[in-house]
């Protein structure tokens, strides 16, 4: 109990935050034109460079303000953190029922769609880059929580598969959030795939990813505001709900047979190397 | 599994309890609140009281995580609580989705990915430093392929 109470009364935390959202709040939006179209710059985007910003970890004069214990204790706050999100996109998804299952059968198959991490990444990773085992956690999903479970569930964290998909992890934690912007920014303005389609494929099973996504999209096309928010959140829960599912009897054995098949038969070298 | 593998498992977080959740939740709407303030036109009563509706609906899915033994994420629970509140065919609907209309959707991830940014701890920058740039490559072409790749096969069936 001592250590949740400074969790929760941590106001050293509580008040960077509220500090770093008002800032990012007043900037707003700001969009950059690019030659296809424009990137859209997110106050979700500022607050998460602002944090690292003070982190001492990143920056190590920013450790005259946040101690170390202020990094562990935010560490559990970022779940909690998202969840009004969550209900807010749930209270989008509820008046649109209709809409959403007149596009039923489309949102429950592109969550095969998920597999296109295995489709685009795992060639690179076997044939240009010549990876190893690690190809397998790297490539077989978009590396959330849920899809670490079942690979340190199956393989354990310190295999050549765990260090791969804590690889993928790692990275888009830190950058998944601008990847995903940029991608939502770019497809929205290019017109190969339809606005409803874009936004279904936000639903990637990260709150912030989602975040990050929708708002680009939404940015970008705010006529269709309330449907893309509507239809991304439908497809958000549908992955939260058979994500594991879809690792562990889908996606995680393609890899494994295509490995088996392609993989490298020699000793591979580490990603490291 | 042993403590060093425990450690660097994000998943293996500790756990916080229904009452923790409930008093770290409150601060979080506040500066939720806060943020609504500053990006939209939206009046502080009007936030104050779109922010207890959305209060509400996380502590019913936090509850309903705890209560049900089917093995599904808090998140999950919590958008099934919000979607199953603003239903056409649910008594009071209106005057939720009329609630929830004063919060805007983007402010809320504002707080989250602060928190975030500031969580990052030393043994991930390590991590993503002795991964190298092959697993650089691999997460965008991996964020990428999820991303076209369901976008691709709705396109389709639309």
């Amino acid at each position: 109990m001592h250590r949740t109470m400074e969790v929760v009364l941590d106001w050293r935390l509580h008040i960077s935050v509220l500090i770093i959202t008002i800032i990012c709040e007043m900037i707003g939006v700001i969009a950059i034109p690019i030659g296809i179209g424009s990137i859209l710059l997110l106050p979700l985007l500022y607050a998460f460079i602002l944090g690292l910003v003070i982190n001492p970890n990143v920056i190590k004069g920013a450790g005259v303000w946040i101690k170390d214990a202020d990094v562990r204790a935010a560490s559990p706050l970022i779940v909690i953190a998202i969840m009004p999100f969550i209900a807010k996109f749930g209270t989008i998804i509820g008046p649109s029922m209709q809409q959403i299952i007149d596009a039923g059968p489309a949102l429950i198959l592109q969550e095969l769609g998920n597999l296109g991490t295995i489709v685009l990444a795992f060639p690179i990773a076997i044939i240009v880059l010549r990876m190893g085992r690690e190809s397998i956690g790297a490539c077989f999903s978009v590396a959330r929580e849920p899809n670490i479970a079942i690979i340190a569930d199956k393989y354990g964290l310190k295999s050549d598969e765990g260090t791969g998909v804590m690889g993928v992890y790692v990275i888009g934690t830190l950058f998944g959030t601008f990847i995903f912007a940029i991608l939502a920014s770019i497809f929205a303005t290019t017109g190969i795939f339809s606005v409803e389609a874009l936004a279904m494929a936000c639903g990637i099973g990260s709150g912030s990813m989602m975040a990050a996504c929708t708002g680009a999209l939404a940015s970008a096309v705010p006529t269709m505001e309330e449907q893309i928010l509507a239809l991304a959140g439908a497809s958000n829960v549908l992955t939260y709900a058979t994500g594991i599912y879809m690792g562990v009897f889908v996606a995680l054995p393609i890899t494994e047979k295509l490995y088996d098949w392609f993989g490298r038969k020699d000793q591979p070298l580490k990603a490291g190397e | 599994m042993n403590s060093s593998q425990t450690q660097m498992d994000p998943t293996a977080e500790r756990k916080l309890s229904l009452a923790e959740h409930a008093m770290v939740l409150v601060i979080i709407c506040v500066i939720g609140l806060v943020g609504n303030t500053v990006a939209t036109e939206n009046t502080v009563p009007q936030g104050l009281i779109g922010m207890a509706v959305l209060y509400a609906i996380s502590m019913i899915g936090l509850l309903l995580t705890e209560m049900i033994p089917i093995k599904l994420p808090s998140v999950a629970w919590i958008s099934l609580v919000g979607i199953i509140a603003t239903l056409p065919w649910t008594p009071g609907s209106e005057w939720v989705i009329a609630q929830a209309k004063n919060v805007n959707f983007l402010t809320l991830a504002t707080p989250c990915l602060a928190y975030a940014g500031i969580a990052i701890a030393r043994r991930e920058i390590e991590l993503a430093k002795s991964s190298g740039w092959k697993i650089f490559i691999v997460a965008v072409l991996v964020m990428t392929g999820t991303f076209v790749g369901s976008a691709f096969v709705a396109q389709i069936f639309l």
